[in-house]
């Protein structure tokens, strides 16, 4: 009887397998393709090798003065001479603590919250979170709990830059969210007054807002009292922020279907049990990817406080760059450091806006 | 017949006052009216007496002072013996002159980065990506700086001028380009542009009705670039070309003649244009990836080519999603281009809110002049793209 025998399996053509058949694919695979990986590559090949060398190969590293910059290359030196001025500003040395205690309690709230139980988050970490800004501006002003006073004015440098965007949307979280739900509300007035406040500050350029929250709030406040710079950068900030908030919160409700309002009511809740417990988790989780966003948005938008003469990162570097012991142009040095800090913080934080939006999309689309 | 019972109450029984929910909603109001009139009263007194208080007058009539500043660059005739009123337009327009280019240069990177995006190409879809990335991840202050102090300040002097055929110059004080100046008749040539422009448009609407009555298919591209280049190339050449090309020349310090274009001005516009690009880019990203992949199946299957699937298919659909993306990033553009404050670049914001308010004082009456023009450009970029929004929605019955 005869059996059968396959033959062995051939090889795959070379051409479609391994680096040729990758190469094929991607990058040659018509003239036109082939063309462009040349001109890419061309340039690539002309730009890359020059710029690693100014930033690594011939950079300077070590040293504390601009004189030991000898090299052709970048000038690290003045970034690591300046860095507690970029990261801490004028905050007095021995007090730098303070600063960083903020900045870990921040962190820690946040990532404890989510690791605890529900429980645990509802009764401590939240109401904590709510009241970090409070606690931290006692903590880095001092006086109240007989520490040394620090003034506003030494606050400065990237923990600036965090600390205010921090501070800011936690408390445009609960206030956006109030906006939102008088946008949303059936009472003409509040819904006219909610709908204004919010297009006035979405429609505004933020840096207009912060002239007025320099020269115009000012003016608001009764004869003879003196309200903090800062603090009312932080207040034009907070309503800044909230109306931006609330239009996120907006498209948060609109994906909420109307039965679960139908089954809140049904069940007998008032309002605010309604709102509270069955509507604001739900809208919090699908609006995630986009108060991420945001966020993203408030913390580059910090920067603009240069303008008005507040010491945040950029502001401190400029400071840097004009300083008469630095005038050896060290204006691409300088830029870089600060473009890598923010570009970490913000790409990261993007990434962990798109990894939410994945982990909640679940249509089966593509 | 009988009567059926009345089951519902009338509001008479409806039990107290208090829990009508019309009754409180009314109250309530009336609470948000008492608390909202006392906050504006409390603030508007204090604005008063400490206006007063300060010597601040009010008012509108500065804008007829003399403004007694001169402004870097102005698109109208401008000097320091004009008025407040006059800073406010030049402001105004080189506000609009740098939100017109950032948003037209933004539209071109952000298509094109966007759809490099979906290349074959390893190395071009890579590199989109790194630039979507990075430039969307950089404060946009941070680029205007990089490129104002770090890129255009680094410029050789204007004797030692970065030059392309004697007619482009590139130096440290500005990018210096030839004007093609109007002789005599170049009238002529301009409405030769205008009625090709207006016919293309009746060419348009014409293969239209004609594609809906016939099936027929008139090759529209081509038809309108050639009426396009014809008509005003054949004006051109009956009035015996009336224009002459006027170069930027040398002489003592810089240069003369032509077209200046000053360093904030291209920094800014540069900033801008690639930052907003970049999110542009990634609208377009989006709109691409959101129409399912079913479609471009389908589009196959029915013999379609690349070229019809991405014109017929998938462009149309995506534009549904990118619109309203477009919209907001336009709208941020221009109210970012506020930023060219930090380099003295004189649009409205440092014109107006920078040196007119330091003048005159007048921080409200400023401060709320500016915020409304930029919302009045705000809405109407946001009709614009409204009505664009209508076009490519999805038209549903």
């Amino acid at each position: 009887m005869q059996t059968f025998n396959p033959l062995p399996d051939k090889p795959a053509p070379a051409q479609t397998v391994g680096i040729t058949g990758w190469l094929k694919n991607n990058l040659f695979s018509s003239p036109l393709n082939s063309l462009a990986t040349i001109v890419v590559a061309a340039i690539l090949i002309k730009v890359l090798p020059a710029m690693i060398d100014w930033l690594f190969i011939s950079a300077n590293w070590s040293g504390a003065t601009q004189d030991d910059c000898t090299k052709d290359g970048a000038c690290w030196v003045f970034v690591s001479a300046w860095s507690q001025q970029f990261f801490y500003g004028s905050y007095p040395d021995e007090e730098i603590w303070r600063v960083n205690l903020c900045l870990a309690m921040l962190v820690a709230i946040i990532t404890a919250s989510l690791r605890v139980k529900k429980e645990l988050r509802e009764k401590v970490f939240i109401p904590l979170f709510l009241l970090l800004p409070f606690i931290s501006i006692a903590i880095l002003d001092g006086s109240y709990l007989g520490l040394v006073q620090v003034d506003t004015d030494y606050w400065g440098g990237f923990s600036l830059n965090v600390l205010l965007a921090a501070a800011s949307i936690i408390v445009a979280f609960p206030l956006g969210f109030l906006w939102a739900l008088g946008r949303r509300s059936h009472m003409p007035l509040a819904r006219t007054i909610s709908i204004g406040f919010i297009e006035f500050f979405r429609g505004v350029p933020v840096l207009a807002l912060f002239f007025m929250g320099s020269v115009m709030l000012p003016l608001f406040f009764p004869e003879g009292t003196n309200v903090d710079k800062l603090l009312r950068v932080w207040i034009v900030l907070v309503f800044f922020m909230s109306g931006y908030m609330a239009e996120v919160y907006r498209g948060g409700f609109n994906a909420i279907p109307a039965g679960q309002y139908e089954a809140a009511d049904s069940l007998g809740l008032s309002y605010w049990q309604k709102t509270l417990l069955i509507i604001l988790p739900q809208v919090i989780k699908i609006s995630m990817p986009n108060i991420l966003a945001t966020f993203v948005m408030l913390f580059k938008n910090t920067t603009f406080l240069l303008i008005i003469g507040i010491f945040e990162m950029l502001s401190t570097t400029q400071t840097a760059l004009s300083n008469s012991h630095w005038l050896g142009g060290h204006a691409e040095e300088g830029y870089l450091f600060v473009a890598l800090v923010f570009w970490v913080c913000c790409f990261s934080m993007s990434m962990m806006a798109s990894a939410i939006e994945r982990k909640l999309n679940t249509d089966h689309k593509n | 017949m009988s009567v059926p019972p009345n089951y519902i109450q009338t509001s008479k029984s409806r039990g107290s006052f208090f829990n009508n929910p019309a009754n409180r909603a009314l109250i309530y109001q009336f609470l948000l009216l008492m608390g909202l009139g006392y906050f504006f009263y409390i603030i508007i007194s204090n604005t008063m007496s400490n206006m007063e208080a300060r010597g601040i007058k009010s008012g509108i009539s500065f804008l007829g002072e003399t403004a007694g500043f001169d402004i870097l660059m102005s698109l109208i005739p401008y000097d320091s013996t004009h008025t407040y009123g006059k800073t406010f337009i030049v402001g105004l327009l080189n506000t609009l002159l740098v939100s017109v280019i950032g948003i037209f240069l933004a539209t071109i990177i952000g298509f094109i980065m966007g759809v490099a995006h979906f290349s074959r190409n390893w190395l071009i879809s890579k590199s989109s990506t790194v630039f979507i990335e990075t430039f969307r991840n950089i404060p946009l202050l941070l680029q205007v700086f990089f490129w104002y102090f770090a890129v255009l300040s680094s410029l050789p002097s204007a004797r030692q001028s970065l030059s392309i055929g004697e007619a482009f110059f590139l130096n440290v004080r500005g990018l210096y380009l030839p004007h093609l100046a109007g002789d005599e008749g170049s009238v002529v040539v301009y409405g030769a542009v205008f009625i090709a422009i207006t016919s293309i448009i009746a060419l348009h609407r014409f293969a239209k009705i004609q594609q809906e009555k016939t099936g027929k298919q008139l090759p529209v591209l081509r038809l309108s670039l050639a009426i396009l280049i014809v008509l005003p190339l054949f004006a051109t050449l009956i009035m015996g070309t009336p224009f002459h090309w006027e170069l930027p020349v040398l002489k003592g310090f810089n240069y003369q003649g032509g077209t200046t274009i000053i360093p904030e001005l291209i920094a800014l516009s540069l900033a801008l244009s690639i930052y907003t690009g970049a999110f542009i880019a990634e609208a377009v990203r989006a709109g691409v990836q959101s129409v399912p992949h079913g479609q471009t199946e389908a589009a196959r299957s029915i013999g379609m080519n690349e070229k019809q699937i991405m014109k017929l298919i998938i462009v149309p659909q995506a534009m549904r999603v990118i619109s309203p993306l477009l919209n907001s990033e336009y709208q941020s553009l221009v109210k970012n281009s506020t930023l060219a404050t930090a380099i003295g670049y004189p649009d409205l914001f440092t014109v107006f809110v920078g040196t007119t308010l330091n003048q005159t004082g007048q921080a409200i009456e400023i401060v709320f002049m500016t915020m409304a023009v930029y919302f009045a450009i705000n809405m109407f970029i946001s009709v614009l793209m409204n009505l664009f929004d209508k076009k490519v929605s999805l038209i549903t019955r």
